[in-house]
């Protein structure tokens, strides 16, 4: 094999490899590298900065564990702005694998911090199965649907529950999301009951949901972890996506590289075989 | 009968959804059907969920019985399977242990071992995008080659480090990607799939409902 | 969506009628016998995932209608047949009709129930295990017609290692890159959903499909005159149409 068949054909194992390393080194040599703050993400951001205090949102944990490192830095940075204005916020899940137990762990460390209450200040409702029924049956009754909460308390024991009913009552839902949850967030909630709505996804999901941002029919969009990363420089509280800005950085520039080395061993590889009569 | 049932089924379960949408269905019988159609959906799901364990149950008992290649790891799948499915079954009244909240066996086991892993299955996405993009993104031809610049452009314009680069040149690239590409070709493109997929996602669901295609159930 | 329904039974009666209908090649479809036939030949299976979701979703049900046609295909060649399923009522489905297929093809004996088997429901366990499979099996031919979620990448890429031919089929628009990417043909959006009329070429389905495809130049004209109207300053009186119905 040339030269130019070797650029063309690098063997896989040898690209992993490469990744791998460009995954390790900003761990161990940090760079932080300042991350600038996109119109969709800072949209989200003014629309909560200007609703009242003591609002009352949802927050759906609509993300698997698997895409923890992408969509977790979103949930807990809207905790953080939620708690900072005094917001009373409702969690679910329509994840029935560690939906609910994510949820868990984020408010209760968040609301640590915040001297925040159980019951008072936020409430985990947990999961339901069947989400479109849960979703639509929430517009007319949330307790109807989730008749006690994720540990089995009902809901007419928790004061933040009797002034909130159904949608009517919740000024702003956010959605994080890795799956077509916030699509159904969007055409059942958002249409059906003009609630307010902003979206956490992953980066592979992004742009699709461009188009909600366009026909504003959400406030504004979070992008993978770039999005959360500006999250946080918003909120002034930058932690592990802006901490991960560094490895992502080192990826993409190695994949544009390899794509540059596999279109020059294409190139000169076909010029090559044309010369040698191949 | 065979195949006049499963039709019915399908016609009244359609037809009952498609006209309760546009009744209230709060304050209407036809509007609250379909609220009741969805419930016994999850009810007949979870019945069905008895099925997938004995799918899988069986293919892998016979398996390890016949002591076929890699046996060990069909019985690790096995023991893992009723591991985790039998002590989440029991109440937690019971005990600690049992049942799903935090602390209990199932919460364990998948907050130090599920998770973990499906964590690290989704992170060797990076390993397969790298060389997904390495084998795919060749300047073959003009559409190959728009899509390999607007992969570039985009890529470098996600990173802090990639949006600092292209800042470099004049006309606030970042900004214009942000506008034209995402917010314009992307969103127009994001648009027309969405639209044709949920025209085609109707048709079908017509032609289901109508008895049309039946190609699901077997038969047709 | 009485325009729609109406466009749709119109063009099923004229196929019924026997009038002809044009249908653009869709090269993904045209490979899958040719896939098949490799796969016969090599002596190794095919792969078909009718998607990760459950049956209520209307692209699962697409699958399942196409893993009906492939099975017709595979029963005829005997060639093995392997379909990993993600959700319990998608197994029964399956079974159903991979079983119809190989009956209606004279080869009721040759069709095992264990052809279509429940793997995990686990997204990540899922993809583990059929990934596994593919890189011990080999298979030759690797169908993906569904809903996928981030596993595609993975399991595009490893049938790509595993030197198999692919071809994907989703209507999910951000998974769409990975399989143009890894995928020896893909099927676009709603060509999912046509996959079946496609295959069959029964005048019928085809009809359907007709159809639909008015409703979208309907749709399609709609926007342009939209688009004008915004543009002289009538984007009110437009939309204004729009909020009387």
């Amino acid at each position: 094999m040339n030269i130019w068949e070797r650029m063309e054909k690098i063997d896989r194992r040898w690209i992993y490899l490469l990744v791998a390393i460009a995954v390790i080194i900003p761990f161990i040599i940090p760079v932080r590298f300042p991350v600038s703050v996109t119109p969709e993400t800072k949209d989200i951001y003014d629309y909560i900065q200007a609703m009242p205090d003591s609002s009352v949102v949802i927050l759906s944990f609509d993300y698997y564990p698997s895409t923890l490192a992408e969509t977790q830095p979103m949930a807990i940075a809207a905790m953080n702005q939620f708690f900072r204005k005094d917001m009373k916020v409702i969690t679910l899940s329509n994840i029935p694998l560690g939906g609910p137990s994510l949820a868990e762990l984020v408010t209760r460390e968040v609301a640590k911090e915040y001297h925040k209450v159980y019951g008072i200040d936020y409430v985990n409702l947990g999961y339901k199965a069947n989400y479109v029924a849960v979703l639509k049956g929430m517009g007319t009754s949330i307790e109807s649907i989730f008749p006690t909460d994720n540990s089995g308390t009902p809901l007419k024991d928790l004061p933040l529950m009797h002034k909130v009913k159904n949608y009517s009552d919740v000024k702003f839902i956010f959605d994080i999301a890795d799956n077509a949850t916030a699509d159904y967030w969007v055409s059942i909630v958002n249409a059906g009951y003009g609630v307010p709505m902003a979206v956490g996804a992953t980066a592979v999901m992004a742009p699709k949901l461009y188009a909600y941002v366009g026909a504003k029919q959400i406030v504004g969009l979070l992008g993978g972890m770039k999005g959360a990363a500006e999250y946080e420089i918003l909120l002034n509280k930058r932690a592990s996506a802006f901490r991960g800005m560094d490895v992502q950085s080192l990826v993409h520039f190695l994949i544009i590289a390899l794509v540059i080395l596999g279109n020059v061993g294409y190139f000169a590889g076909r010029r090559y075989r044309r010369k040698a009569g191949l | 009968m065979k195949t006049l049932a499963p039709v019915a089924i399908a016609f009244i379960s359609g037809i009952i959804l498609v006209v309760s949408f546009f009744f209230n269905e709060s304050t209407t019988f036809v509007g609250g059907l379909s609220e009741e159609i969805l419930v016994w959906v999850t009810i007949v799901g979870g019945f069905t969920l008895l099925l997938g364990v004995v799918s899988i149950t069986r293919v892998n008992l016979a398996a390890v019985r016949a002591r076929k290649e890699n046996w060990v790891y069909r019985l690790i799948t096995l023991i893992s399977i009723f591991a985790m499915a039998i002590p989440s079954v029991f109440p937690s009244s019971w005990s600690p242990l049992f049942g799903r909240q935090t602390g209990s066996i199932y919460d364990w086991l998948f907050v130090t071992m599920d998770m973990p892993m499906m964590a690290t299955m989704f992170a060797t996405l990076s390993f397969y995008i790298a060389s997904a993009a390495y084998r795919a993104f060749r300047a073959r031809n003009a559409e190959a080659t728009l899509l390999l610049v607007t992969a570039v452009l985009v890529m470098l314009w996600r990173v802090p480090i990639g949006e600092a680069f292209l800042n470099l040149f004049p006309g606030h690239i970042p900004q214009l990607i942000n506008e034209y590409v995402m917010n314009g070709v992307n969103l127009a493109v994001q648009r027309g799939i969405i639209i044709g997929a949920a025209l085609g996602a109707a048709a079908m669901s017509l032609r289901i409902i109508l008895g049309i295609e039946r190609t699901y159930m077997g038969r047709g | 969506m009485i325009v729609f329904s109406a466009a749709i039974l119109w063009y099923t009666r004229m196929a019924r009628q026997g009038k002809s209908l044009f249908l653009r090649k869709i090269p993904g479809l045209n490979a899958v016998e040719e896939a098949v036939g490799r796969a016969t030949e090599m002596g190794r299976p095919v792969l078909f995932i009718p998607g990760i979701q459950e049956l209520d979703e209307i692209q699962t049900i697409a699958g399942i209608s196409i893993l009906g046609r492939v099975a017709k295909i595979t029963a005829q060649y005997e060639t093995p047949l392997m379909v990993p399923v993600r959700y319990p009522l998608v197994l029964a489905a399956g079974q159903e009709v991979v079983e119809q297929s190989y009956i209606e093809m004279g080869k009721g004996d040759s069709y095992d129930q264990d052809m279509v088997r429940y793997v995990a429901g686990e997204q990540f366990a899922f993809t583990a295990n059929v990934n596994g499979y593919m890189m011990r099996e080999k298979p030759a031919t690797n169908i993906y017609m569904g809903a996928f979620f981030a596993e595609s990448l993975l399991l595009a890429e490893t049938g790509n290692a595993a030197g198999s031919i692919q071809i994907a089929g989703t209507a999910q628009p951000e998974q769409l890159p990975f399989f143009i990417a890894a995928c020896d043909y893909t099927l676009m959006g709603e060509e999912l959903y046509a996959a079946s009329a496609y295959l069959s070429h029964e005048p019928v389905m085809l009809g359907g499909l007709k159809g639909q495809d008015l409703l979208k130049m309907i749709i399609t004209i709609l926007i342009i005159v939209g688009v004008i109207l915004v543009s002289l300053g009538f984007g009110d009186t437009f939309i204004s149409w729009f909020n009387a119905v």
